[in-house]
């Protein structure tokens, strides 16, 4: 799926306050260094707001990088736009001892545009200072001021958001007009300390000395170790729209009223829309003829610049060139139902991101938009900017999460539909026939559904040359040629497709002594075990549940007995159920398998239980049956 | 002889004409009629087009891609303008195509240069009810991305892209620079018709080249064009080259390739002198000689030569009074590898100018660590040369005077009779160990001593090697114990030392070493000659390998190479358009011995085996001995050269077959 900055870049920013500090790297607590690749030595933020719509930050911070892996943390980015402003860039360059080596000028800045993956455009640009410094450790020092002339967010705190990093002193001030509100999240046991400094409401947090964290592998991320403060206004003024977001409905209706007015279509369209579902009975055809319509006629072309960000084109501007962004081709889609005489609402969502948080009102929680329309009996969800997707499936990226629909009453929050292991599922079944020589012909079917018909999709896509590229790196079976392979979406409002693949391998035996050796687990391993993390600290989580079912049914050589099949496995844990059997009749060898896998976040101290199971199933994947030579 | 007239368009100041006289036609490939196109024109069986055969299911085909090429007297500098016309058409065959229709134009300017788009068209084309219709770019849909000062990207968006569309652009550029010409006859997609059409004026003159596996054919005309500028009218002599190709197939992208760019189908032109009227003459590239003097005059390579203090005295700290002669390159070689962190960057030309520069720094690109080394040679009276190269992510060098087509350095050293490469970005390299990237078969020796140069063969004939031995006991656990040991020469012992080097510290290396290796438990690593590489690598460790061995019933079983068995073949696709380019020759060895309890024996044991092919450019062994309860397992992989050519490949790859199963093969014991 394709996102779009629908509400932007969050930025991470700061102040100057204190005179040189020294940056001697031998004066950094041992206990910083433990697990660090950067230490952050002084950090200061401090955001002042003026009124709803400008603000100034003032931002300050000195880096240690002590190896190589943290070279990324010593290279200074800060987004702006045309409703901010960088100035007073400043940089120096310091030893291993604290001894300054280099100064650097605003002119050692560089800048450039900014444009996210599959955005033809938006106004972001950015200011930025890469060296190379070849000795370590170093530290680095930066300030700069941003004036803001247009606001939708505060800045967040999160010092230690990335893995090796240690700080040794963090702040971050807040001022806020007196009579002017905002709202904010924070870590557990963080202190706020908030007091009147002459006529602003003064907030402070801070942090000392925050141990790195190693990297963990699955992880759902640092917030419930360290330190962070999450900001938002209530008020706000951004190219000449004000808005105010004291809640989810508010933020609702600010969305509402950009987007009013722009589902106006023209006649022709009129004509066309009513044309197409002349022969449409039910409220469901319509909406599905239309669909169709919208994902055989229009393509995803990003462009972002200012309001634009929150704000569709015209549905009238999309008939005309058909293209536009989630906004725009979502827009379009409820003018085109509006038509049809069926109500539809502009969905909010983050794709890919947690869900909106109930209580807390903010625009960038989400990066995206989609659209619902509620009928009678069921509601259909639209994912506009695939042209693959079947009717009403959204994609893995965009389910069970908290959404805000956009309403004429409001912002209303909604959840999106679950994805249940059983509807994410690989049904296959195969057949395979060894001969004498050890030579086999395999045929295989497969069915993928939901998730993972989306990560096969692509499949369905390429051309056969690829196809069979992708196939060869993906299967991992020994010296084989592919026949004949084909993929099919049976049904084009069902999210399924059919994988067919014929082929001959000619090393599905291996030889040991006078014996014959089969894996019987030919198509889907688990390669990999999992290591175990002592003292992990953060929570974990599979990508999203799932269900397989495989069957393979061997014939073997002619000549050759079943000497030996594996016992009957089954593993089951509250991360998922394993099974595989082996049955053995005559010829014939059956090997049927099921894995499923729940999706859900974990706590850390369960990860080694979750390595066991892992390492369980990687033990089952290699089982293997012996054939012998019949006397 | 052949005279046609035509009209050329307008310039700025004046009508250009232009007469050819054909001169002679260069034996090529295929001779393809020249064909016309005019824009907005679409004929109803261009929405027919298929393709047929291996590229039967691209996303989109260009139908023509046709570029008209001059060079005008303009503007106020009154120097040439190369203006690029280009008209390009697609057709959109599926949803995966949709790209084509966001056309990018990368535009540059730097100081008083730059290029510019001048004139800008596009349009959809639908088939709808038997009727075409067009849809035009809208003014909305065009957009100007300032990436940075000297780079912008000019975009556009067609409107009304479906499956089965056909898409077309017509735009003309201007640029200033004039430095290198080129023109791509093949693209991902295939492409029905590309036209490459260039008049080049008498006062400009360009080396060309061909390149790809699909050869172009070309035509060579002289005439005559009217210059009219602000400064005057003249007419001058030009050069018309003209390339067509018909048919040219997507190009496929496959592994062990240096770089795709060698086998795009390509022409480039690139400048090697102007002289313009009334102006002095001035010559770029045109010899070697010229090119080597180049090089002496520039200050951020021949500069780093210049007599020096810092030199003479960084010298006198290597060398000694009691320094034997024969010693002198290879500690200055270790002094300046030992002192200076390569960046990253591959370059010939250094960043800085001088040697008190760069050990200033301790930082450097290729050329200011080389040729730094190179000022101390000189100083110690080494007998000492640079080495030009390409790289291998920059492909072939086309062999004739261009310098921007290098972009790495390293030096040569003569040692009595014997040359020695040097290259000293690494710590980890060693005489004759340079740069993976740097060996690309070919380098450009200068020799400033008598201004010549000549090329020489930089391919590495040496055998770069790996051996592991391994003494494991089985335990009726199903546990293997024991100890490897890995030694490794060379290239391969480049690598692993720079994975190390690379590597945080040695929980991290290891961390990454037992990644893949499932089972695996190390204990007393150990490493040999890190800190040296002109000795062999070595690495030991005691392991504990868990979960490879299996059982089933009275029999366990194990492929005794475990986690050093080649799994799958690299080469699976049936036929290879290229070369394979593996840099070096290399050869890896495998000594297993296991001992499994008393009470166990060993069932029927895998039988010896050897293959030999391409008259022992390429082989394999696999040979086992069984000592009571020991077996001992020698495997040996060997690839004596570093390229494999086409013809070669299907042999290559029934080796790996072979390799992979027989490497498969499993050590069946008996419990009892």
């Amino acid at each position: 799926m394709k996102t779009c900055l629908l509400f932007v870049i969050s930025f991470s920013c700061f102040i100057s306050a204190n005179a040189q500090v020294l940056y001697d790297v031998s004066k950094i607590p041992a206990e910083l260094l433990k697990n660090a690749s950067v230490v952050i030595r002084n950090e200061e933020q401090v955001y002042d707001v003026k009124n709803p719509g400008s603000a100034m930050m003032e931002y300050r911070t000195a880096v240690t990088i002590l190896n190589k892996s943290g070279d990324a943390a010593s290279n200074m980015h800060e987004f702006y736009n045309k409703f901010s402003s960088i100035s007073d860039l400043k940089a120096s360059l310091y030893d291993a001892a604290g001894k300054k080596i280099k100064d650097y000028k605003t002119s050692d800045f560089r800048d450039r545009s900014v444009v996210s993956d599959g955005t033809m455009y938006q106004d972001d640009r950015v200011k930025y200072l890469e060296f190379s410094h070849t000795s370590y450790p170093y530290t680095i020092e930066y300030s700069y001021r941003v004036d803001f002339t247009g606001i939708r967010t505060y800045p967040d705190w999160y010092p230690a958001s990335t893995w090796n990093q240690a700080v040794e002193t963090s702040s971050f001030v807040f001022k806020l007009p007196q009579g002017m509100t905002f709202k904010y999240l924070k870590s557990e046991g963080l202190a706020t300390d908030s007091s009147k400094v002459k006529d602003k409401l003064q907030y402070k947090w801070s942090c000392r000395n925050v141990k790195a964290l190693e990297y963990e592998p699955m992880s759902t991320g640092m917030r419930n170790v360290m330190p962070w403060v999450t900001l938002a206004p209530n008020q706000f003024e951004y190219d000449n729209s004000k808005a105010n977001i004291e809640n989810w409905a508010n933020l609702g209706s600010w969305m509402y009223n950009l987007s009013s007015g722009m589902q106006e279509l023209p006649e022709a369209a009129k004509v066309k829309i009513l044309n197409l579902i002349k022969d449409a009975k039910t409220p469901e055809e319509k909406i599905s003829v239309l669909y169709r319509h919208l994902q055989a006629n229009t393509r995803y072309v990003g462009v972002q610049l200012g309001i634009g960000g929150y704000k569709p084109i015209a549905a009238e501007k999309v008939f005309s060139v058909n293209y536009g962004d989630c906004k725009a081709l979502s827009n379009y889609m409820k003018a085109m139902l509006e038509v049809a005489g069926i109500k539809s609402n502009l969905v909010v969502i983050g794709n890919g991101m947690p869900s909106l948080n109930k209580n807390f009102a903010s625009v960038n929680q989400a990066n995206h938009m989609i659209l619902c329309v509620p009928l009678e009996k069921d509601t259909t969800w639209l994912e506009c900017t695939s042209q693959y997707v079947p009717l009403g499936y959204i994609g893995n990226n965009n389910s069970d999460r908290t959404v805000l629909l956009i309403t004429e009453n409001g912002g209303k929050l909604a959840r999106t539909p679950v994805y249940n292991p059983a509807d994410n599922y690989q049904k296959r079944s195969a057949r395979v026939d060894l001969n004498e020589e050890g030579n086999a012909d395999i045929q295989i079917e497969t069915q993928y559904g939901y998730a993972q018909f989306e990560e096969n999709l692509r499949m369905l896509i390429v051309d056969p040359t690829e196809q069979r590229k992708s196939l060869m790196n993906s299967l991992s079976i020994p010296n084989m040629q592919i026949g004949t392979l084909s993929y099919l979406q049976p049904d084009k409002n069902t999210a399924m497709l059919t994988e067919k693949i014929s082929l001959k391998a000619s090393q599905l035996l291996t030889k040991g002594g006078d014996k014959l050796f089969l894996t019987l687990n030919l198509l889907n391993r688990q390669e990999s075990a999992v290591t175990i993390v002592e003292d992990r600290k953060t929570s974990f989580a599979v990508n999203y549940s799932f269900k397989d079912e495989d069957e393979i049914i061997y014939t073997i050589p002619k000549g050759y007995k079943i000497e030996f099949i594996p016992k009957d496995i089954s593993i089951e844990s509250e991360f998922g159920k394993y099974s595989a059997k082996f049955t053995a009749k005559d010829d014939k060898l059956v090997y049927t398998r099921t894995k499923m896998m729940v999706s859900k976040k974990y706590p850390p101290e369960k990860y080694n239980d979750f390595a066991a199971f892992y390492k369980k199933i990687y033990q089952a994947d290699k089982q293997k049956s012996i054939l012998a030579k019949m006397e | 002889m052949n005279h046609m007239r035509f009209i050329l368009f307008a310039v700025l100041f004046g009508v250009n004409s232009i007469s050819f006289a054909q001169e002679k036609t260069v034996p090529v490939p295929k001779e393809v009629a020249q064909r016309t196109f005019k824009y907005g024109k679409i004929t109803p069986e261009e929405f027919e087009t298929k393709i047929s055969g291996a590229d039967s299911a691209a996303s989109a085909v260009v139908l023509f891609d046709v570029g008209k090429a001059i060079f005008e007297l303009a503007g106020r500098k009154a120097s040439f303008v190369y203006v690029l016309e280009r008209h390009i058409r697609y057709k959109i065959i599926n949803k995966a195509g949709y790209d084509f229709a966001n056309l990018e134009i990368p535009l540059f300017n730097i100081n008083d240069d730059e290029s510019y788009l001048d004139d800008m068209e596009g349009a959809t084309y639908n088939m709808e009810n038997g009727k075409v219709v067009i849809s035009k770019i809208s003014k909305s849909s065009k957009f100007t991305e300032r990436r940075d000062k000297n780079f912008t990207i000019k975009k556009f968006a067609l409107p009304n892209v479906k499956e089965g569309s056909i898409i077309e652009f017509k735009y003309k550029i201007k640029s200033d620079f004039l430095g290198t010409l080129n023109w791509h006859f093949q693209k991902n997609i295939p492409t029905l018709y590309s036209e490459y059409d260039v008049s080049i004026p008498q006062f400009l003159k360009y080396n060309m080249s061909q390149t790809g596996l699909i050869k172009v054919a070309s035509k060579r005309e002289l005439g005559q064009q009217n210059m009219v500028s602000y400064y005057g009218a003249a007419t001058a002599q030009i050069a018309r080259t003209q390339f067509r190709i018909e048919n040219v197939p997507a190009l496929k992208v496959e592994k062990y390739v240096p770089t795709m760019d060698e086998y795009i189908s390509k022409v480039e032109f690139e400048l090697t002198s102007i002289r313009m009227p009334g102006q002095s003459f001035m010559d770029y590239i045109p010899t070697w000689p010229k090119v080597i003097a180049k090089l002496r005059g520039y200050n951020n390579f021949g500069g780093f030569l210049a007599p020096n203090d810092f030199v003479k005295t960084t010298v006198a700290k290597i060398v000694k009074q009691d320094t034997k002669p024969d010693s002198v390159p290879f500690l200055i070689f270790d002094y300046v590898k030992n002192n200076i962190k390569w960046n990253n960057q591959t370059g010939i030309y250094g960043s800085s100018t001088s040697a008190q520069q760069v050990f200033e720094k301790k930082t450097g690109n290729a050329a200011d660590i080389n040729l730094s080394m190179l000022a101390l040679f000189k100083e110690a009276r080494v007998e000492a040369c640079p080495i030009i190269l390409s790289t291998r992510e920059n492909g072939k060098h086309p062999k004739y005077p261009v310098l921007t087509k290098f972009d790495n350095v390293i030096i040569d050293v003569k040692i009595g009779e014997r040359h020695i490469f040097f290259d000293a970005t690494n710590k980890n390299h060693t005489p004759d160990i340079i740069a993976f990237e740097n060996l690309n078969h070919e380098g450009y020796r200068v020799d400033f001593g008598t201004n010549t140069g000549s090329w020489v063969n930089t391919d590495e004939f040496k055998i770069s090697k790996k051996n592991v031995n391994g003494y494991l006991t089985l335990s009726k656990e199903n546990k293997l114990t024991g100890k490897l040991q890995t030694f490794t020469t060379d290239y391969i012992a480049l690598e692993r030392r720079n994975k190390q080097l690379n590597s945080l510290n040695e929980v991290e290396y290891l961390k990454s070493f037992k990644a893949d290796k499932p089972g695996l438990g190390i204990s007393e690593y150990k490493t040999e000659n890190i800190d040296n590489p002109n000795e062999p690598f070595g690495e030991s460790m005691d392991v504990v390998i868990e979960d490879n061995v299996e059982e089933a019933g009275n029999l366990v079983y194990f492929t005794p190479l475990l986690f050093e068995r080649t799994k799958e073949n690299p080469f699976k696709i049936e036929d290879r358009q290229y070369p394979v380019d593996f840099g070096h020759p290399s050869e890896e060895v495998y000594r297993l011995t296991i001992e499994i309890p008393k009470e166990y024996s060993f069932d029927k044991l895998p039988q010896n085996e050897k293959i030999s092919l391409l008259e022992d450019a390429a082989a394999f062994s696999f040979t086992v001995n069984q000592e009571e309860n020991k077996i001992s397992i020698v495997s040996k992989i060997s690839f004596r050269k570093s390229v494999y050519s086409v013809q070669e490949y299907h042999d290559l790859k029934e080796l790996f077959t072979n390799i992979v199963r027989k490497q498969a093969e499993q050590i069946v014991v008996k419990k009892s």
